[in-house]
């Protein structure tokens, strides 16, 4: 199922492609609009993205594809204040994934999902409270949790699919 | 299914549980009496909600031309206004409560409202 590690070019491709999927992605979800209006209520898509890297290529490579994306999705949104708040949860998302690759199997992927997309929601609240200087931002984290749970399912699903469905592809020489 | 997986199932089903639990029981709570407008994490404004009578309209001035109006009638407050890109706290509607503040996360505005019980007045402190 894992590819052999990349080295040099190869590597450098692969990420650089992961990265341009995973903003697209990204890019296509900012144009739903969300019907819960919640701050941070969303899809997150772009986080089979991370999923697959941190399980399938290496946790470095992982974090690397997720702090180009979530850069450049704040510059091409215009957004650069977001990029506090996405960066504050994308981070702790990935460190949940990082922690659960060690101790999920191949079958469970798809659980981790939910765990990052809560730690996402959590890490994006932290980054909330203290840019307002409030606490009053966490009377969302119920419904962010919810909410994260059930589309961090959605996304893990995805994930798990992708990853079964790509290790049939034999690599190309 | 792997112990740890069992493991992590358990505590997402837990979490979304206890978070069930807590909007079921606090989502909503007696009206509040006093309206707080945050900005860029300051209090710059304290409104009597029992007393507004009028329609009252507030209108904050940001950063590089960030503009918020806040809308108070009948003790209900709501962002009529927002020059922010995702219009969530526009679309979150009217609140009358403490369970639920309007958060204006581009532009960081805050519409707390204190008072009638809410139970996370102790948080918000």
């Amino acid at each position: 199922m894992t590819p052999s590690p990349d080295k040099g070019a190869r590597r450098i491709t692969r990420l650089a492609l992961l990265t341009a999927i995973a903003l697209t992605i990204f890019m296509v979800e900012a144009q739903i609009p969300v019907p819960i209006p919640i701050p941070g209520v969303k899809l997150g898509l772009a986080n089979i993205i991370t999923v697959y890297a941190v399980f399938v290529l290496s946790r470095r490579d992982a974090l690397l594809i997720l702090i180009v994306r979530v850069f450049l999705g704040s510059v091409f949104s215009g957004q650069m204040l977001m990029l506090l708040y996405s960066m504050g949860g994308g981070l702790l998302c990935w460190l949940a994934l990082a922690l659960l690759r060690g101790i999920l199997s191949p079958r469970e992927i798809w659980l981790a999902s939910p765990v990052s997309a809560v730690c996402h929601n959590i890490g994006q609240l932290l980054v909330a409270a203290a840019v307002m200087k409030t606490w009053a931002v966490l009377a969302y984290l119920p419904y962010l949790l919810i909410a994260g749970v059930a589309s961090g399912l959605f996304t893990g699903l995805c994930a798990q699919f992708l990853i079964q469905r790509l290790g049939r592809i034999p690599p190309s020489k | 299914m792997s112990k740890y997986g069992k493991g992590v199932a358990a505590l997402l089903i837990l979490a979304v549980a206890a978070s069930a639990g807590w909007v079921w029981f606090n989502g909503h709570s007696a009206p509040g009496q006093i309206l707080e407008i945050y900005q860029n994490g300051q209090l710059v404004e304290t409104v009597n909600l029992t007393q507004s009578g009028q329609p009252q309209t507030i209108v904050l001035e940001g950063d590089n031309g960030a503009e918020n109006t806040v809308l108070i009638q009948d003790g209900q407050v709501c962002m009529s206004h927002a020059t922010c890109p995702d219009q969530v706290c526009v679309n979150q509607g009217w609140i009358s409560d403490s369970a639920v503040p309007i958060v204006c996360l581009p532009n960081q505005v805050i519409l707390q409202i204190k008072g009638g019980g809410g139970t996370l007045d102790a948080i918000a402190g």
